[in-house]
């Protein structure tokens, strides 16, 4: 899987494209002395390594995910509908509000939670955008009852044995 | 976990305008430092006050109501034991909870680098990994209820 720091193919010329603005470690200037006394070496040229592009500059995904064009791990975002400006980023999903709740409410809500945050990354791979919101308010949904349900069951539960009606005989949460 | 912030990446379009990013960063960092203090909280709580001993939590409602484990159970009993710095006594517990940590503190860290720089989401999982994490997640709900394998998984 292709890491945004990976070497990039040093002679893949085609894809340091036109655009791009900096080349920070290749292209010495022309005005160069070549100090060590050769002419440029033409087995190097201008060393894009470091320069083509390693986030993108693809012109083809301009809101999308532009480090990962060649990833298939990795959708493009789907192209910005109208009225999402310059390519909504990419909605909330969750998942981390749903491995919690899995972890600490003990209540099969965490688990419906996981199945939405996967809804809503892969409607959004699949270009739905307006499915992967609905998935992404009904995973908010549920991680909001989830936490309110755990804050009544524990607040309950204080109340109740301060009342002395739980007798404490028990903890395995 | 679901995004990674690599900075330095925003496209030029993407990026607000400098006045909104100011005024927009103190306030939204407020919330992955409020959720922090909240965990450190409830944490020191956890740390103090033993779970181990009976009576001072709730019995977990879904073991409460069916006799089985479910994939929280354990995890207060884990967390004060990380907090006493017991990592084995911790996967004890809930292994679950101890390896999903670390995903959890890197989610966070994230969270709060987007919320200082007003940089977007860029990555987006796919939707396999999720898919797979739940399909573990049923697994180990599963496995923790099979009495040979409760000497590992069960707390």
């Amino acid at each position: 899987m292709s890491q945004p720091n990976d070497p990039q193919e040093p002679f893949s010329l085609d894809k340091s494209g036109p655009a791009e603005p900096a080349q920070p470690y290749g292209a010495t200037p022309p005005s160069d002395p070549a100090p060590y006394g050769s002419t440029p070496d033409p087995t190097y040229p201008s060393a894009p390594a470091y320069g083509s592009a390693p986030y993108g500059a693809d012109p083809a995904t301009p809101g999308g995910v532009p480090g990962y064009p060649a990833a298939p791990g990795y959708p493009t975002a789907p192209p910005p509908g109208p009225g999402y400006g310059y390519g909504s980023p990419p909605p909330q999903n969750y998942l981390v509000w749903a491995i919690l709740s899995t972890v600490l409410c003990c209540l099969p809500l965490g688990v419906a939670s996981i199945v939405f945050a996967a809804q809503v990354n892969g409607k959004w791979a699949a270009g739905d955008v307006q499915g992967a919101q609905e998935s992404a308010r009904k995973a908010k949904t549920f991680a909001i009852w989830s936490a309110a349900v755990t804050l009544v069951l524990g607040l309950g539960y204080a109340a109740l044995m301060i009342a002395g009606v739980i007798a404490s005989d028990s903890s395995s949460m | 976990m679901t995004a990674t912030v690599q900075p330095g990446s925003g496209a030029p379009s993407a990026c607000p305008s400098p006045a909104a990013r100011v005024r927009s960063g103190a306030a939204r960092v407020a919330a992955p430092v409020g959720v922090a203090l909240v965990a450190v909280t409830g944490a020191a709580l956890l740390g103090a006050v033993n779970p181990h001993q009976p009576g001072h939590y709730p019995t977990c409602p879904f073991l409460w109501l069916t006799g089985l484990y479910c994939p929280g159970c354990g995890s207060l009993r884990a967390v004060h034991d990380l907090v006493h710095l017991d990592l084995a006594g911790a996967w004890s517990m809930n292994p679950f909870l101890v390896l999903v940590l670390p995903a959890l503190l890197a989610a966070w860290v994230a969270w709060l680098r987007r919320a200082a720089t007003g940089a977007a989401r860029r990555r987006v999982l796919p939707a396999w990994t999720i898919w797979t994490i739940l399909a573990l997640v049923l697994a180990y709900w599963v496995a923790r209820n099979v009495p040979a394998l409760a000497p590992w998984l069960a707390p």
